[in-house]
Parts: structure tokens; C-alpha cells; sequence
């Protein structure tokens, strides 16, 4: 299930309960997915957490947290950063990182893309 | 039940940390320890449900105090003891004493690397139309199984919308004590934070979860 990032709100994927993850699109998940603090911080104060992640949202972006208790898997889809109009597939997905699909991060700014 | 790993909203375990290079495996056996249970996840001696069941049965403090393949490990090792597989003995002494139980199908390579990329499907047919719709206020219910559920204990008794049906699937809770897959069908349930965590959080986030059927209630 993907879930489209805006300028107004903000998704990020969680499991709670131990650590469902979409393994077959971005592999198993980092250690960080799995632990304590981010399983039971992401769902009470997820602007702090996000904060862990050195990602600071204004104060009225809804963030929306996905818990993903059964087996469907979330994927974000990151906004798309501003300086790309023109650019083709190929060269956005370079500024698609793993954290930005989890929603626990940016996608790259287009002076960071590999040239 | 009410273990620990149902983690939402707990206090006290800092902050959330980044490994620098995030290795994918720490240690060979951990590489070992996934390939494993893959690969008895394939064999089909206990379904995925009674496997986390029993990860989570783990005693609070060895819970925590473990790394993730450890608990893996150890939870295979009660499985093992549970389905008569190994004794106490042979695990102890990490050798069979006893003839090795084959699996009734042999196990290849290729299905336990489907199983890492695909998982196994988890829908069902439905016995009963959806008593939901979307839109609906919906409650959790307040309830605390001793056995296996997937209704985290931050929503019990909480209420929410209904934002999709996801379909029917496998009732976990069944499908855990009895071994029946029992589907019902799945919804996902928006709540507002202030619902769950009081009126002194952040206005502007709402949690969503997969609830089936029976874990709620309309509101």
C-alpha cells in the first residue's frame, strides 16, 4: 500500500508489535525499525522521533503513522523535491532513499543526486 | 496477550538510534538464524502466528534483554521443543541424539527464497458480508486475550474511523491457540491522536492500524 507524502501531511510506517516490514521492496529492515524506542515512541510522538531522524516538520503537518499490525505493508511515497521540473524517472529515483520510504526521513535535494 | 512486544506508547527506552553503516546481519549466525526460520516457515510444521505467539511468550525481561535473532533463536528452540523436534538435552548439546524427524516435503532453496521476497498470501474467501463500512465510528474493543491477538493495547477501548476495507484474511488469534484460519475480514482504522494519548499531545497526528472483525465494535 503506498501513501503519498504532501506539503500538508506526512506519513511514516511503523509495527508496533515487533517488525513487519515490506522486505520484498526495500529488504529487511535496519536495526533501528526493530528496536524499542522507535516501536514504542512512533505511534505516542512520532514529531519526536522524527526528530531522532534530524527531520523537523512545521507543527501543523499532520503526520499520519501506519501501524502495521496485520500483513499489508505501507511504502511512502516522498513529496517530490522542488528544482526537478523536467527531471525523468531515472534521476528522481535517485533522490529516493530507503528512510524517505519509511517516512522517517527526506528524499535527497537535487544538488545531492549522483551526477 | 499482553507481552512485551506490544510496545506502543511504552516510556523509558531513549532515544531512537542509527547505526552508521546499518549492517544488514551482526554476526554469521544471525544470517544463519534467519535462514532458518524461513526456511521451517516453509516446512509448515506451525503457521506464522504460532510462531510469533510464542516470541511474544517470552518472559518480559528476556524479551528485552535479547537482540532480534536472539529472540528468533529462542523462539525456535521452544517451538522445536513444543513439536517434540529436539529435547532439552540436544539443544544443550547443539547434537541430534535422536533420528532427525523429516519434514513431510522437502524444503529447496528456491521456496525459502520466494518466501523471504513474497511471504505467504493471508486472504481469504469471506464466510459473511463486511459488518463495516467505511466511514464508520468504530471502537476497539477493551479486551486482553492471554492467547495470541494484533490489536495493540494503546487502541483498546478507543474509537476511530473506518477508512478501507482491506479484505478478508487469516484471523490471527485463531490461528495462533487453534491452528484454524477462522478468516474474518480487515479493516483499517484511523484514531486521532488526542483519542488515544490525551489532550496535552499533538493535535496533528493520527495512527492507523489493520483491525479485524471481532476486534471491534461499532461506536
Amino acid at each position: 500500500m503506498a501513501l503519498e507524502n504532501t506539503p500538508a501531511v506526512h506519513n511514516m510506517v511503523v509495527c508496533t508489535l515487533c517488525s513487519c516490514y515490506p522486505w520484498a521492496v526495500l529488504g529487511l529492515p535496519p536495526l533501528w525499525y526493530k528496536s524499542a524506542p522507535y516501536r514504542s515512541r512512533a505511534v505516542a510522538e512520532p514529531r519526536a522521533v522524527l526528530r531522532d531522524f534530524g527531520v523537523e516538520l512545521p507543527p501543523q503537518t499532520e503526520i499520519r503513522v501506519w501501524d502495521s499490525t496485520a500483513e499489508l505493508r505501507y511504502l511512502v511515497i516522498p513529496t517530490r523535491p522542488e528544482g526537478t521540473d523536467g527531471w525523468n524517472e531515472d534521476r528522481l529515483a535517485d533522490l529516493v532513499t530507503r528512510d524517505s520510504m519509511v517516512g522517517t526521513g527526506f528524499p535527497k535535494r537535487p544538488y545531492e543526486a549522483a551526477k | 496477550m499482553n507481552g512485551a512486544a506490544d510496545m506502543g506508547g511504552m516510556h523509558g527506552f531513549g532515544p531512537v538510534q542509527v547505526e552508521a553503516n546499518e549492517p544488514v546481519f551482526h554476526a554469521d549466525w544471525e544470517k544463519k538464524a534467519f535462514a532458518l526460520n524461513i526456511a521451517i516457515g516453509v516446512a509448515n510444521i506451525w503457521n506464522l502466528d504460532e510462531f510469533r505467539f510464542a516470541r511474544e511468550s517470552l518472559p518480559p525481561p528476556q524479551y528485552l534483554n535479547m537482540s532480534y535473532y536472539g529472540l528468533w533463536v529462542a523462539t525456535l528452540e521452544n517451538m522445536m521443543l513444543r513439536y517434540k523436534m529436539a529435547t532439552p538435552e540436544e539443544l544443550q548439546e547443539g547434537r541430534a541424539r535422536e533420528p532427525v524427524k523429516k519434514a513431510k516435503q522437502p524444503v529447496t532453496a528456491a521456496q525459502v527464497a520466494n518466501m523471504v521476497r513474497c511471504g505467504s498470501p493471508y486472504e481469504r474467501p469471506a464466510p459473511a458480508p463486511a459488518k463495516f463500512k467505511v466511514g464508520d465510528r468504530v471502537r476497539a474493543r477493551n479486551i486482553h486475550p492471554k492467547t495470541h491477538t494484533r490489536l495493540p493495547r494503546y487502541v483498546r477501548g478507543h474509537t476511530g474511523e473506518v477508512v478501507r476495507i482491506v479484505g478478508c484474511h487469516v484471523f490471527p488469534d485463531s490461528n495462533a491457540s487453534k491452528r484454524t484460519e477462522d478468516p474474518h475480514w480487515l479493516y483499517t482504522v484511523r484514531f486521532e491522536g488526542r483519542e488515544l494519548w490525551g489532550p496535552d499531545s499533538d493535535p496533528n497526528v493520527r495512527i492507523a492500524i489493520e483491525a479485524w472483525e471481532p476486534y471491534l465494535e461499532i461506536a
